[in-house]
Order: structure tokens, then C-alpha cells, then sequence
């Protein structure tokens, strides 16, 4: 029989999902003891080379209360052309073209190994993606210049018959009419005045063909867009006139006076943008693509004035209630983001400034709607030129990794229900009988809405066992989960994930080595991660902090295997060897941490942090370590002091910065010019593989993490030795002169400590 | 067919900024990947006291007295294969396309002439307006090759996209057209959006005149595109 570990991987494979626990625990109450939720991380588009869709429609549950889609679950009657639905047990009829189906030739849905299936359906009309750039002019003349340059090369990149649209703005916002007649108009709105949707479209224009609704004439259908086609064109009809139109904007010419910051109106034209969107295309992928050089200074949405004496929010600030728009700007934002989602857009965020931008009152924009964030220095720099344009990057399959207006739907057998999920997602409040009243994350419903999503794009659903205390193992041994992903393919096409998956309950009193084996200690770190990111942007840090120290304590108590009040005997089994390690660096890092990064920054890392697969996800709470050296080939070390010796050079991947570093003797060797004498020509290869394997991750990874090449001593050392876990450190002396490592001048307590007071706590008989 | 190289990221305006991939790199790297740095070390066993924790197994003879001040060489030997597992990889160094002296002489007309050709073939069916705007930038495109302001890589990526337009390789253009596009955007953003669209309007011409194919030997439909490696970095 297979490992767990294959099980997993091969299910992650297949199907996109990770669940805490493989085997579940068959009551309520076992289930809370086991302190992890049973919970998953589901990539809804994970891409699957082997998986071709097929073109028809998935066939549905007749109980409309139901509705699950036909799965290789279902129980079939060949002879009588009926289906038993796996989840509520209604008996279906099978549609008539499905008259010819027999044990010998199913079709694809009930083959087993069609757990996750992809149907191209045919549904409304289809429409042209949108692309409306809405762009901050109050930069420096050579960002001005890069970010020109980025977006007139874009205009290749994107699919030839998307629509396209530009929305500049500084201390007025300008709406640009695109025509190809070679004169250029625009339209000039006042960035102090809040505008509703209606006003917006009214000022536009947008509004005079409402006559004929009025007549009882039905909506105009967005295939006829002859209004909107004055703010947005074909890209392959007006390239060359906004190539021009493009290439002539200047910088804002308001004067700025010395000590003041450019008055910029983002909150305006972001409303703008919304609404001419919302009003023209609703439900229809749209990218609202906001590029901005510093903080929104005025009109409804504004961070911080434009008096360059008073600095932008801090975490201080925020903790002394000193931050004086912060409320006001994030509540409106909020409307926007929520607006935007109602209407099935996103809004990305690219904000390339060395000081804050105002990402904290602003990132329920991306994270409610699926937009990207990016956080750059300036849009002259390789980070954010490559990241615009992996936007638009292509699949193996040569099409756009961009999918939009999905809606997750879940369902569940009747012994589990749904508690909330966690991701760039909105609740569609479908409320309904696998709806659990105990909420963890955005709960309270079946369905969600993911506006805007790739490949990667993950969400972690979590779940309730209802089953009741000694009540009997539910029927059929196995409980069942099934996800409906509808979305809109990059190609236009309306298409329709269905992932069925079924997992074995277990009584948890007398088969609990079942259910620990089936422990995915990665899959439960990220969840529990997400749960704890979750938390902190509403509560204080401390309180997240013991809040997870106190989930791991009683898991350990649960799981270890110790005599009372005797830490020495203290272990764990494999399956949850590395979680207590997890959590430690989880701790530490940027995501429930904010000291030393400011509010903009900790938004920037939490927004990632809630929508990356598993593996970027742990590479983000655990970065991962790579020694080369001259005894053998590159291999994964311990992130830890120790791992930091002379005669290696370290390769680290904190998912946002890939670290090269040289320990003491490689650079001096480096120095002294070894590389380049023909017979030291085996340290010149040994320089030049870290390079190599870094550049390999720098070439997919999405956003563009920074890169940073350092050295033994080197100020940037500080990147590494900031999260190796300090096992030596200036209080431990013993280990000086002993060159095992590097110590670490900290007096944050060390993995070792940890796990000490760990096991104290866990084996204590007094909790 | 495009170049593949890597140049250094802008230190200046951005700490710690990326190396820049150029577009021939960042579509290949769609495939599967080499070496996935994924894998974590295990834990030591859990006896070991802190401080002497792991790796004194992995790294031999780990000196337990302080180094010696005269630091000595490294040691000779040869290259292990495992880290030599990049053969034929572009070096994080940069290395664009070097004109030879032969290819600055390219004249502009070999370019220019078949583009314009392109552009009589579209008039009769496409806008007078959209031809006229494609003319003007054929002649800032003639301008800017005449005054020596085009770079080697751009004027040879050209050539080759124009052999590729006259064989009816649309996509195998369009490509040609993206690549410079994205690596060379400071140079061609005002002209090549020009060529973009004559490619287009060529593509979707009723019916395919066969003076416009200079090159008898083509017989590519659209969609057809080969895959070519004649054009690989810095070997030319």
C-alpha cells in the first residue's frame, strides 16, 4: 500500500486539494479534541496537463436543494438509467442523451479517475476581457518614463481583441476617450468630490441609452458596448493611438511647493474606474489596474495630508490611535472593493514608492476582488517591470493564466458542514443545510465569489464534523466533499471545475493511530497559519500569538506520547514531527510580526500569504535552506545558526527574497580571485550553482522576490541571520570558537527553547 | 528565436532589485522545472544538546580549533557533476546580442522594403486612416535605423521578423514582435506597435496575394510556428 505521504502528493496532484486530516475523526467532539479543523487548502485551477475538458454540460442533482453534479461517487443503475446522488441520496433520472450508458462505456464523469473534471459549457454571450489602466502622474520623470514604457509594452501582451481603457490621474482625474481619429479627449473630474456610481456614468455619458430600459425594453446586453467604446477599445483596433496617447502623458502639472506632497487623487479615480465598469460591463472579467508613485493626499480615500512634516502612519501611530484617515480611508475603500466584487471585477494595486503608499487602507481592494499587489521602489526597477508582465504570462497550453467572476460552491455529506473559508474571496451568503453557524474565516455560506484567480490562487475552506458523540460510523464508512468552480476561462469560454473527493471516517476512541497517521502536518501548518493571519488583522498580535501557542500545546497533548510531568519522555510521532517547527518560525515571521515592518509592508506579506499554494505558503512560514559546498552536492540544511559555516555558500528562499550567501572562507577564496585560475575551475562552478538554481526560482516566481547576494560580514547578512533560527547565540558562549555556526546577537529564544517549554507545558499535569 | 540573456536588475532605484530575464528566458520558463528547491533537512535527534546540533556529520573533519590565519587554497579537484548540472545555461551575466560588423551594415531597405510592401497590400481593404498611421511609423522606424539609434539585437530581430512576415508565419512574427517589444521597449515602443498591426492586417487579408510572398518555399498556414534555436544568446 501506498504511503500517506504518495496519497497526499497524488491527491494534491490530481485534484488540488490538502486536508489537515485524511481520516476523519466520525463525531463532533472527537473532532474539536483534535484541536486542528479539519480543514483543506483547495487550488481550484490547479493546472492539470492530462485533464482535456469536455463540452457538454455537467449533469445535476434533481433536489433543489441539492444540486451536487454526477461524480464517480454516485451510485449508478445501469439497467434502470438512474443515479443515486452521493450527498443527499435522491434518486435521478439520467438526462436522455446519456440513454447509451452502460458498466462498460461510462461516461468520463463517473470514471474514477475523474475525481476532478472540466466542462466548457455554453452560456450567455461571451465577452471580451477588460484592461482599465488608472494611472497616478504625480511621479518622477523616470518612473514616469519606465511606467510609460511598461504599460505601451503591455499592450502586446495582452489579448488582441481585450478591451482597453486609461484613467490618469494627480490632483484632478482624467478619463481618456479613445478614438482612432487622432484627437484625444479626455474627461476632467475634480479628485476632492466623492461621486456615487450614478453621477459617474451620468457625467460620462454613459447613461443616455437608459431611455429605452424605462420603455420596458430589456438591459443593454454588453455585446453591443457602442457607449463604453468611447472609454474602451479593442486593443488590436487603438494599440497605435495609445501607444501615442500613452507616450505623450506628462507629469501632473500642478506645482508642488516645497515641504508638501503632490496632491493625488487615488481614492477618485479608483471610484471612477469602478464605476464606469460596473456600469457598462458588470459581470464580465475586468482588471481594474491601479499604478500609483505614493500615498491618495486628498478627497475621500486620503492616507496622510500632503504636509511633508507630518510622515505617513506607523504601527505606532496605529497603536496609539494616532492614525488619523486610517478609519475613514479603509472603510471607504472597502465600499469600493465590495462594489467591485458585487459587479464580478478586481482591482490590482501596483505601488512602487520607497516610502508607504497607503496598501494597509487599500488592500481590501486586491484582497476582496483577487487583484494582484506589488510592492516595488520604483517602476524603473526589474522587480516591477517583470512582475507586470508575468501578469500576462501563458500556461503550458499557450493560454493566459488568468481566469475571472469565479463562484466556489461546496458541498458536503450530511455529517459535516461548512464553517468559512479563507482567501481573495467574498461570501455569496448562500446560506442552506451543510452551512455550519460556527464561523471560521468568511462563513456563514456554501459559495463564494473569486473575482479574479490563476492556477495557484488557493483557498483554505474549513469544516465542521456534526456527526453526534457514540453515534455509529455514518454510512457507506466515507464522507464527502464536492467543489463547483464556475469561471471564466481566459478564453472566454464559461467553464466548470467539479472536484469530488471522499475521505474514511474513524471512531477516534478506538482507531485514533488512523487518524494521526493521516496527519498532513504541512496541509494543518498553513491552515492554522491562515487562521492566525486571519485573526491578526483584527486582533493584537499577542493575543494571535498565545492563541496558536495554546492550539499547539493541547495538540501536543493530544498526540505525544509522554509520561506525566516528565518532559524527557516527550515525543511525537513522524506525521507531526515538524509541525511544533512550523509553528515556531511561523511566530517569527513578517505575518504576525510587524516589528520592523511597516503597516504597508505587513499588508503587502499577509495578502500573499492568503492566496499561495502549499508550498510557497510553508516556503513563506519556513524558508527554505540550501547548502553547496565542496563535499557533495547542494543539499537542503537546518535554518539555523549552525547551518552558517565558513566553507559554504547558502542559498535561502523566503518566497519574497532569494539570499545568496557566502560563508567566511568561500569569500575570502572569492577575493583572493580563485575562480579565475584554470585549476581552481571547480570553485568556479561552485560560485556559479547557487546562482544558477536562483536564477531558476527568480524566473517563475510571481510576484519577482528580491535578490540578494551578500557575504560572510556582509551588512545584508542581516537577511539570513534575521531568520536561521538562533541556536547560538551571544548568550550561549560555549559555543564560540567551536565553528559550528555563526552566532546570532538576539535574545529572541532560539528553536530549542522552545520545544523545551513545549514539552513542559504538554506533559504538565496542571493543564 | 529570441535572445536569452540575463541582465542585472536597477541597483540604483530599487535595494536589492532583481536580475532582469529577457523574454526569450521568461517563456521557456514555462516548462518543467529543473531542480525544485523544496526539500527541507530533517531534525537532528532530538538528544543532541543546542549549540552542538547538526552537520558535524556532513561537514568532514569540521575543525574544532579556530581557523588558521593564513587562509589556504581550495581545494583542487574536479567539478562535481552534481553542481554542474547546467549545461548550456546562460550565465547571470550580461551578454546581449554583439554586433559583428557585418550585421551594423544591414541596410535599412532589406527591412524596410518588404514591410512596405506589406503595407501597399493592405490598402485596398483596410482604412485609409489605419494604413497612414502604419506608414508613419515605418518612417520613424526608416528614421531612427538611418540615424544609427537602433541597436544590433533590435536591427537583427527585425531582419528576422521580416523573413518570418514575408513566409506567412504570423505567429512566428508576432512573436519576434512581443520579444522585442518586451526587451527592447525604450527603443522601438514608438514604431513597433506599427509593425504590430501591419502583421495583423497581412494576417486577416481576404485572400493571400501571392506577390506578397517573396519566399516560394512557404507553406505555413497561421498557427503554425516552428521552433527555432538559430538565434541563442551571445554565440553569434
Amino acid at each position: 500500500m501506498a504511503t500517506y505521504l504518495e496519497f497526499i502528493q497524488q491527491n494534491e496532484e490530481r485534484d488540488g486539494v490538502r486536508f489537515s486530516w485524511n481520516v476523519w475523526p466520525s463525531s463532533r467532539l472527537e473532532a474539536t479534541r483534535m484541536v486542528v479543523p479539519l480543514a483543506c487548502l483547495l487550488t481550484p485551477l490547479k493546472e492539470r496537463l492530462d485533464l482535456p475538458p469536455v463540452q457538454y454540460e455537467p449533469v445535476l442533482c434533481s433536489r433543489s436543494t441539492c444540486k451536487a453534479v454526477l461524480n464517480p461517487l454516485c451510485q449508478v443503475d445501469y439497467r434502470a438509467k438512474l443515479w443515486a446522488c452521493n450527498f443527499c441520496f435522491q434518486r435521478n433520472q439520467f438526462p436522455p442523451a446519456y440513454a447509451g450508458i452502460s458498466d462498460i462505456n461510462q461516461p468520463a464523469e463517473l470514471m474514477p479517475q475523474f475525481s476532478t473534471i472540466e466542462y466548457i459549457v455554453q452560456r450567455g454571450p461571451q465577452t471580451p476581457l477588460i484592461f482599465l489602466y488608472v494611472v497616478d502622474t504625480c511621479l518622477e520623470e523616470e518612473d514616469l518614463q519606465a511606467l510609460k514604457e511598461s504599460l505601451q509594452m503591455s499592450l502586446s501582451l495582452l489579448p488582441a481583441d481585450a478591451l482597453v481603457g486609461l484613467i490618469t490621474f494627480g490632483r484632478m482625474v482624467q478619463v481618456h476617450e479613445l478614438s482612432c481619429e487622432g484627437i484625444s479627449k479626455s474627461y476632467v473630474f475634480r479628485g476632492t468630490k466623492d461621486l456615487t456610481a450614478k453621477q459617474i456614468q451620468d457625467m460620462l455619458g454613459l447613461l443616455r441609452p437608459a431611455v429605452p430600459i424605462q420603455q420596458g425594453r430589456p438591459l443593454q446586453t454588453p455585446e453591443q458596448p457602442a457607449i463604453s467604446s468611447r472609454f474602451l477599445q479593442p486593443v488590436h483596433k487603438i494599440d497605435m493611438n495609445l501607444t501615442d496617447l500613452l507616450g505623450e502623458l506628462q507629469r501632473d502639472p500642478w506645482p508642488v511647493t516645497q515641504g508638501k506632497r503632490p496632491l493625488r487623487s487615488t481614492g477618485v479615480a479608483l471610484s471612477i474606474a469602478v464605476g464606469l465598469l460596473e456600469g457598462t460591463f458588470p459581470n464580465t472579467g475586468a482588471r481594474i489596474m491601479l499604478f500609483t508613485g505614493g500615498p491618495p493626499t486628498q478627497g475621500p480615500g486620503m492616507v496622510v495630508g500632503d504636509e511633508l512634516k507630518t510622515p505617513i502612519r506607523s504601527w505606532h501611530d496605529i497603536e496609539k490611535d494616532n492614525a488619523r484617515f486610517m478609519k475613514k480611508a479603509t472603510k471607504y475603500y472597502e465600499t469600493l472593493a465590495n462594489r467591485t466584487a458585487a459587479s464580478g471585477h478586481c482591482i490590482d494595486i501596483y505601488a512602487c514608492a520607497l516610502d508607504q503608499t497607503g496598501l494597509l487602507e487599500m488592500k481590501c481592494c486586491a484582497n476582496l476582488t483577487g487583484g494582484h499587489m506589488v510592492m516595488g521602489d520604483s517602476f524603473n526597477t526589474s522587480l516591477f517591470k517583470q512582475t507586470f508582465q508575468r501578469v500576462f504570462n501563458k500556461g503550458f497550453n499557450g493560454e493566459f493564466r488568468m481566469a475571472f467572476g469565479a463562484t466556489l460552491d461546496v458541498k458536503t455529506s450530511r455529517e459535516l458542514k461548512i464553517a468559512g473559508a479563507i482567501g481573495p474571496c467574498i461570501s455569496l451568503n448562500a446560506k442552506g443545510p451543510c452551512v455550519s453557524e460556527n464561523e471560521l474565516g468568511t462563513g456563514g455560506t456554501s459559495q463564494w465569489k473569486i473575482c479574479s484567480l490563476d492556477p495557484s490562487t488557493t483557498l483554505a475552506i474549513y469544516f465542521e464534523v456534526v456527526n453526534q458523540h457514540n453515534a455509529p460510523i455514518p454510512q457507506g464508512g466515507r464522507g464527502a466533499v464536492q467543489f463547483v468552480t464556475q469561471y471564466q476561462h481566459s478564453s472566454m469560454q464559461k467553464r466548470i471545475r467539479v472536484t469530488t473527493i471522499a475521505r474514511n471516517w474513524a471512531d477516534a476512541q478506538t482507531q485514533l493511530q488512523h487518524i494521526e497517521a493521516a496527519f498532513d502536518q504541512e496541509a494543518a501548518a498553513v491552515l492554522m497559519a491562515r487562521l492566525g493571519v486571519y485573526r491578526a488583522e483584527s486582533e493584537e498580535g499577542p493575543d494571535v500569538l498565545r492563541w496558536l501557542d495554546r492550539q499547539l500545546i493541547r495538540l501536543c497533548q493530544k498526540f505525544g506520547q509522554y509520561n506525566k510531568d516528565d518532559p524527557n519522555s516527550f515525543r511525537l510521532s513522524e506525521s507531526f514531527s515538524l509541525y511544533p517547527q512550523f509553528m515556531f518560525h511561523l511566530r517569527r515571521s513578517p505575518f504576525l510580526q510587524v516589528f520592523n515592518n511597516s503597516p504597508d509592508e505587513s499588508s503587502y506579506y499577509r495578502h500573499h500569504f492568503a492566496r499561495q499554494d502549499l508550498t510557497q505558503s510553508l516556503i513563506m512560514i519556513q524558508p527554505i535552506l540550501y547548502a553547496y559546498s565542496f563535499h557533495g552536492p547542494p543539499e537542503p540544511v537546518l535554518l539555523d545558526s549552525s547551518s552558517i559555516l565558513p566553507d559554504r555558500i547558502l542559498l535561502m528562499d523566503t518566497f519574497f527574497q532569494i539570499v545568496i550567501y557566502l560563508g567566511e572562507t568561500i569569500a575570502q577564496w572569492q577575493k583572493a580571485g580563485y575562480q579565475d585560475m584554470p585549476e581552481y575551475e571547480n570553485f568556479k562552478h561552485l560560485l556559479q550553482a547557487p546562482l544558477d538554481d536562483a536564477q531558476e526560482i527568480l524566473q517563475t516566481r510571481f510576484p519577482m522576490p528580491r535578490y540578494i547576494h551578500t557575504e560572510h560580514g556582509g551588512s545584508q547578512a542581516r537577511f539570513l541571520l534575521s531568520k536561521v533560527n538562533p541556536s547560538q547565540t551571544h548568550n550561549n558562549l560555549y559555543a564560540w570558537g567551536q565553528e559550528s555556526g555563526a552566532p546570532i546577537l538576539t535574545d529572541d529564544v532560539s528553536l530549542q527553547v522552545f520545544m523545551d517549554h513545549l514539552k513542559k507545558l504538554a506533559v504538565s499535569s496542571a493543564s | 528565436m529570441a535572445e536569452s540573456y540575463v541582465k542585472p536588475g536597477n541597483q540604483e532605484r530599487g535595494w536589492n532589485d532583481p536580475p532582469q530575464f529577457s523574454y526569450g528566458l521568461q517563456a521557456q520558463a514555462g516548462g518543467p522545472r529543473r531542480n525544485l528547491l523544496t526539500r527541507r533537512a530533517p531534525l537532528p535527534p532530538e538528544e543532541a544538546p543546542p549549540g552542538a546540533r547538526p552537520d558535524l556529520t556532513s561537514t568532514p573533519a569540521a575543525p574544532t580549533a579556530p581557523p588558521p590565519r593564513a587562509l589556504g587554497p581550495p581545494p583542487l579537484g574536479p567539478i562535481s557533476p552534481a553542481l554542474r548540472a547546467d549545461g548550456g545555461r546562460p550565465s547571470p551575466v550580461s551578454c546581449p546580442e554583439e554586433s559583428g560588423p557585418q550585421e551594423s551594415a544591414l541596410p535599412a531597405t532589406t527591412v524596410l522594403a518588404p514591410l512596405r510592401e506589406a503595407l501597399a497590400a493592405c490598402r485596398p481593404t483596410v482604412q485609409k486612416q489605419v494604413c497612414d498611421d502604419i506608414g508613419r511609423r515605418l518612417t520613424v522606424l526608416e528614421d531612427a535605423w538611418a540615424q544609427g539609434k537602433l541597436s544590433a539585437p533590435v536591427r537583427k530581430r527585425m531582419s528576422l521578423l521580416v523573413q518570418e512576415l514575408q513566409q506567412q508565419h504570423w505567429d512566428a512574427a508576432d512573436e519576434i514582435h512581443r520579444s522585442l517589444m518586451v526587451d527592447h521597449v525604450n527603443e522601438v515602443s514608438q514604431w513597433l506597435v506599427g509593425v504590430k498591426r501591419l502583421i495583423a492586417e497581412t494576417r486577416s487579408l481576404p485572400a493571400l496575394e501571392p506577390a506578397v510572398v517573396m519566399d516560394g518555399s512557404a507553406e505555413a498556414g497561421p498557427g503554425q510556428e516552428e521552433p527555432q534555436g538559430q538565434e541563442r544568446g551571445c554565440g553569434l
